[in-house]
């Protein structure tokens, strides 16, 4: 199992709050990694929001051969930030050489671009880089949109916190989202790219779960959008998803759970969207998840989601106070941040149901 | 003497196996009264017992999964906040109090013990609580509501499910609740739907609300909330889930009842065929005769060996006219086969 | 006695001899009289006698014989058998059979059968193939007894998400243009048997299993009504609409379903096209005189003569033309309003033509039916029931991955059928074939085998071509199909299923799968490396 959470504030956090998050929920995790998103950046790169910001970690080698792809596409380096790494002996982690954190401006090409135009630069440059690293094993790469901070390692989430001297909380490196996941492995391998949260042009997920129904998932999504790659844990399936059905075919948010977790035909059929419901229930039949899921993610809205597979098997919580919203799978890791809130107010989701946090930190709760 | 224990020194948390044992070590030097700051450790409260056979009490704040699982008779707990999910797992005897809620799996395989929360419950809440003849039988008290699924496959004890301010929720024990349920008693107040077909939703009687008064009291003192007494004890709003008895499942008719209910009256084929829907026997008599015999009165000799033959007594003679009777020939032919001259023929 | 000469037909040249224990024997005709094959009849017989007052006399003593006729033969079907209350009687197999040599060297026509192959040189793929990825940690397991499970799957032209054409108001998506009708059935078909191929009876007996199962027990299963005809009266109810309507190269008793239309009160559950069928394929439907009862001339319009259907149905020169004619034409019917599927023999070439078919712009195939060449018939030339066709498992697969490879899996729902339950497991084999990218399967043969068919894969009985089907099935002599208990039959179809129901469950758990698991190859390995290597699934051993 992993375990999860998201966090949304209307203050700017340091990924320290992730940490503790986590940290109380340690027995529900195995201590093989962290890994953390962040979006909607303050601090140092909070006066760089629109431009693609490059997660990546490598080696020598792979950040030489990412800044000339770069370079040859034209993008021209405006901000560089490294983690201060504390290297002392005896930390559980398998650290890369370098950790790559850079701004970058569009090539000249493209200042006429329209957002579709700069977004299809950024996928494919990701998934040129992506190959690249992959080919000669230098490195990997996490993310490339602006506005959107990536780290992830091998290792205990406590030594990962020291290394990269994430436990002391610092004004430069802060966002008002941070989703992060600890747990780095998938049933099979241990995979920096396995970790979630994923994130695919300007959604994020992660999954506390198992999708059994991964290899029809994959099979369908490996032809449905070129950014569907790596598959390396079942749980990008309910990304794809995602990006798919309010991206692609730019569907409501309410019809992502319809997808996944489909109403059955008795319960369908006393709906007077019953048609609507059956076509998607038969057209996407392939993005159905079957297996126990919390699913959270993050949207290019910015709004925070939240939906459990639908006999509700793994758990999640939602607690509240004035500025932020956190959303994880046990309780103890918001009593820890949130001691004092009204826990009356604590929500539970059900199977049915999907939870959503409004920018403005409001919650809609949406029965299927 | 209480025991406080920190768990949580810098940015260092005391594993769950640390804390367990500082715990069982703490009750071997006779410590009986436990104050835990956790930090989301696991199973506290649970399988531990003092040799002399003292009360064990623990107040603890934020725990992890399972508090109290597997507790005790003589152990008391006090969580302060809300508990994550299995409270009160394989609860034998211990009395667990969550102030506020409680996670998914809460209660599950109790079968001893009262476990009190004062919030609600989650999924699969009370699954397959037991009731051991031997004692006193598990008692699992919430003030809010359920998750879906919750009781499934219980089989014994008592649960009681208030229904406190979820006026607005469908149902207050969420959806398809009480699955497979085969004992016990779920009593409930406020709006349930989508039960299992397998439970009946029955009135209270007087054993049933004694048992109410009596045990509500007790669970709103220890949650804190007994201005709530008058408002809860209203019966007008409780009923109680038990399981069906096996004969009262829901009887469906046959395919005969079915055809001759709903179906075509002369048949599907009637205008068609002539049927009557009689089965025929492999040897059938009558008109069902896959071959009959007939018999040539210029052939015959008279030697009655047809007569003296026929298996079913079906051949009979008339003044010189021999006759097989077709109520009882099944067209074998042994009359044809003995007759030496072939009066008889199988047509 | 008759002179005995060498080529003239023996005992020994018939596939089964009728030993008989004299002994036994009371002389109570029962035997000869539940023979349907008129393969036995009493005689007697000139003996010597052992008895003391008549002995070194002739006497004559009643006995049963063995008639030795190319026309009149043992089929094996054991009724004399089961009729006998002493067991002084039995058919057993005769392993120097020469009948269908001898049958071709005196008719010079070709041998003739009913039931089903009997070379079974190919195996079973399906036995191979296990369910073996077993949800246990990671995921948990269900409870087949308790949990929910959904089995139902789409039938009818299924749209990619993209091309649905959703329009928005507000928040909500609506619909903004017509699309392709769609139902969602049970994944088992009551596969397609006419009228004339199997009796009254057990047609009926089908039909009311289906009704009962779907409006008792609520699991919406189909019937496939086969070609040759329907009763009006069914088509004017309401149970019309359980009922899938075909449509083969005989258009057998189209014109009563054409004029039934303007009163019918329900669509029907579907068209099926039948292109061919597993048993023989290249082949037509073959209805021998013997079997063209009165009420079949009526319902399908002919005369008392062999109904051959042609092989292919004239007029259809491609694929284009096929869709355009039988499509549309059958969609058109019915307003577009009723899926439209098809139904072909496997075959190597069953990929082009589910390509093609998946290619149609105008989205009017509603289903691919493949049908496997362990499939039983009513009748077929022997030499196309033994020695034509294609396994079902792997071309089903080959059609499930040519999809997968376009990214249009699903577009149109594979149905596969053909000798499913062979070795008594027809869950499991159900359950395989969708775990391999079937949405669903057809049977014919375990309905037979449910209403007490006696027939089976080495030679016994295999007469349903005849008229004279001992169990009443396949006869369509008045006499033997009222052998058949309409109520019984039925009652013992609808117990298959709910059978079947609870066993599909018990594999779905298991795999941790709430809702069928189609495609889901992950969840099945092989103990054959050279299968596991043909359909891309795990080797296990």
């Amino acid at each position: 199992m992993c375990r999860i959470g998201a966090i949304k504030s209307k203050r700017k956090l340091h990924p320290s709050i992730a940490l503790k998050l986590m940290r109380s929920q340690q027995e529900g995790h195995d201590d093989s990694g962290f890994a953390f998103v962040m979006q909607d950046m303050g601090g140092l790169f909070e006066n760089y929001k629109d431009l693609p910001l490059l997660s990546m970690a490598a080696t020598v080698e792979g950040t030489r051969l990412a800044e000339d792809i770069l370079r040859e596409l034209g993008f021209s380096r405006v901000m560089q930030w490294s983690p201060d790494i504390n290297n002392r002996k005896g930390l559980k982690i398998e650290a890369m050489p370098n950790y790559m954190f850079e701004v970058l401006q569009y090539p000249k090409s493209y200042k006429h671009a329209t957002k579709e135009e700069k977004e299809e630069l950024l996928i494919d440059t990701a998934i040129r880089l992506r190959k690249t690293l992959e080919e000669t094993n230098s490195g990997f790469i996490y993310s490339f949109w602006p506005d959107v901070l990536t780290l992830k390692e091998i290792g205990s989430p406590r030594d990962i916190g020291t290394y990269f001297n994430l436990w002391e909380g610092n004004k430069d490196l802060t966002a008002s989202i941070i989703t992060a996941q600890c747990r780095q492995n998938t049933n099979y391998d241990i995979v920096r790219y396995a970790a979630h949260p994923f994130f695919l042009e300007g959604y994020t997920g992660l999954v506390n779960g198992e999708n059994t129904f991964y290899e029809k998932n994959r099979d369908y999504q490996e032809r449905l959008y070129k950014g569907y790659i790596g598959f390396e844990s079942d749980s990008q399936c309910l990304l794809y998803t995602l990006h798919y059905i309010n991206k692609i075919l730019k569907w409501p948010l309410k019809y992502f759970k319809h997808t996944i977790t489909p109403l059955s035909y008795d319960e369908i059929i006393q709906r007077e969207d019953s048609e609507i419901l059956l076509r998607i229930k038969a057209s996407l039949a392939n993005l159905e998840i079957n297996g126990p899921n919390t699913f959270l993610a993050v949207t290019p809205d910015k709004e925070l989601l939240c939906v459990c597979d639908s006999k509700k098997l793994r758990p999640v919580v939602i607690g509240k106070d004035d500025d932020t919203v956190i959303m994880t799978s046990e309780v103890a890791g918001i009593n820890d941040l949130m001691p004092d809130r009204d826990i009356t107010q604590d929500i539970y989701p059900n199977e049915h149901e999907t939870i959503v946090v409004k920018d403005d930190l409001t919650i809609e709760r949406w029965q299927q | 003497m209480t025991c406080k224990i920190k768990t949580l020194n810098n940015n260092n948390r005391m594993s769950t196996q640390e804390l367990l044992q500082t715990i069982s070590r703490k009750i071997e030097e006779g410590v009986t009264d436990f104050e835990i700051d956790a930090c989301g450790q696991h199973d506290i409260g649970g399988s531990c017992w003092s040799k002399e056979g003292k009360p064990l009490k623990f107040t603890i704040t934020n725990p992890g999964q399972r508090v109290g699982a597997m507790a005790m008779d003589g152990t008391k707990i006090v969580v302060e906040g809300s508990a994550p999910a299995d409270v009160g797992w394989l609860n034998s005897g211990g009395e667990i109090v969550v102030k506020g809620d409680g996670g998914d799996t809460s209660a599950h395989c109790a079968a001893g013990g009262k476990i009190y929360i004062g919030g609600r419950v989650g999924t699969r809440s009370g699954a397959l609580m037991k009731h051991d003849p031997k004692f006193e039988p598990p008692e699992f008290w919430v003030l809010k509501n359920t998750g879906s699924f919750s009781f499934e496959f219980m089989s014994g004890g008592i649960a009681v499910v208030c229904g406190d301010g979820c006026g607005e929720l469908p149902s207050v024990l969420g959806n398809r609740s009480c699955v497979g349920m085969v004992g016990g008693v779920v009593y409930v107040r406020g709006k349930v739907e989508g039960l299992a077909n397998c439970v009946e939703k029955v009135k209270l009687d007087k054993l049933d609300k004694d048992f109410l008064k009596s045990g509500m009291e007790l669970f709103l003192e220890k949650i804190g909330r007994l201005e709530l007494k008058d408002e809860l004890l209203d019966f007008s709003k409780w009923v109680k889930i038990i399981p069906l008895p096996k004969e009262l499942k829901e009887k469906k008719i046959s395919v005969k009842e079915f055809k001759e209910k709903e179906w075509f009256k002369e048949g599907l084929f009637g205008d068609l065929v002539e049927d009557d829907g009689a089965v025929y026997e492999l040897a059938q008599t009558g008109d069902g005769r896959l071959r009959k015999p007939v018999w040539d009165e210029k052939l015959c000799v008279g030697c009655d060996l047809c007569l003296s033959n026929c298996p079913q007594k079906a051949v009979i003679k008339e003044d010189k006219t021999y006759k097989s009777v077709d109520e009882k020939c099944i067209g074998c032919g042994i009359c044809s086969a003995v007759c030496p001259r072939e009066a008889w023929r199988m047509v | 006695m008759a002179a005995v000469k060498v080529n003239e037909i023996h005992k020994n040249d018939l596939p089964w001899i009728i030993e008989y224990d004299e002994s036994k024997c009371i002389q109570c005709g029962k035997c000869v009289a539940a023979c349907s094959f008129n393969a036995i009849r009493p005689a007697v017989e000139l003996r010597k006698s052992n008895s003391i007052t008549n002995k070194g006399k002739t006497e004559r003593v009643l006995v049963i014989k063995q008639n030795i006729s190319l026309d009149n033969y043992c089929r094996g079907c054991g009724m004399c058998a089961n009729v006998c209350p002493n067991g002084a009687i039995k058919a057993v197999r005769n392993r120097d059979d020469k009948y269908s040599v001898v049958y071709r060297a005196v008719k010079a026509d070709s041998f003739k059968k009913g039931g089903r192959s009997n070379l079974n040189t190919e195996g079973r793929t399906l036995d191979k193939i296990k369910i073996g990825r077993i949800s246990q940690m990671t995921d948990p397991s269900l409870d087949a007894q308790r949990h929910t499970f959904e089995l139902r799957t789409p039938f009818g032209r299924v749209l990619k998400a993209d091309k649905l054409n959703f329009g928005k108001e507000g928040e909500a998506l609506i619909e903004t243009s017509k699309l392709p009708p769609n139902r969602w059935i049970y994944p088992v078909i009551f596969g397609d048997m006419s009228i004339g191929a199997v009796s009254w009876r057990m047609w009926e007996a089908m039909a009311i299993a289906t009704a009962y199962l779907n409006e008792v027990m609520g699991i919406p299963i189909r019937m496939c009504t086969g070609e040759g005809g329907i009763p009006t009266k069914l088509l004017k109810s309401r149970y019309v609409k359980y009922m899938i309507l075909q449509i083969a190269s005989g258009h057998f008793g189209w014109n009563r379903i054409i004029k039934a239309m303007p009163d019918m009160t329900e669509d029907p559950a579907g068209i099926l096209i039948k292109i061919g069928q597993g048993a023989k394929p290249g082949d037509g439907g073959l209805l021998l005189a013997s079997k063209v009862a009165r009420y079949v001339q009526e319902i399908r319009g002919v005369p008392k003569a062999d109904l051959l259907s042609p092989p292919t149905h004239q007029g259809l020169y491609s694929i284009e033309e096929s869709v355009q004619k039988m499509f549309l034409s059958m969609n058109a019917a019915f307003n577009f309003k009723v899926p439209v599927a098809i139904k072909v023999a496997a075959s190597v070439t069953s990929v082009s033509v589910y390509n093609n078919l998946l290619r149609d712009p105008y989205n009017i195939v509603g289903g691919f039916f493949l049908d496997g060449l362990a499939a039983g018939t009513g009748a077929a030339h022997e030499i196309s029931l033994n020695h034509t066709g294609h396994p079902i498992t792997s071309k089903l697969r080959d059609c499930y991955l040519a999809a997968v490879h376009q990214g249009r899996q699903g577009e149109i729902p594979l149905f596969a059928g053909g000798g499913l339950g062979q070795s008594g497991s027809f869950a499991a084999d159900a359950f395989k074939l969708i775990c391999l990218g079937a949405n669903g399967v057809f049977t014919g043969r375990m309905l037979m085998e449910i209403a007490g068919c006696v027939g089976s894969d080495t030679g016994k009985c295999n007469a349903c071509n005849t008229g004279l089907c001992p169990a009443g099935i396949a006869a369509q002599n008045d006499n033997l199909v009222k052998r058949l208990d309409v109520d019984k039959v039925a009652q013992n179809l609808v117990n298959y299923i709910l059978a079947t129901d609870i066993e599909l469950k018990k594999l779905m758990a298991p795999i941790g799968c709430s809702s069928l698991p189609i495609g889901r190859s992950d969840a099945l390995i092989t103990v054959d490396k050279h299968i596991s290597n043909r359909l891309d699934i795990q080797y296990g051993c």
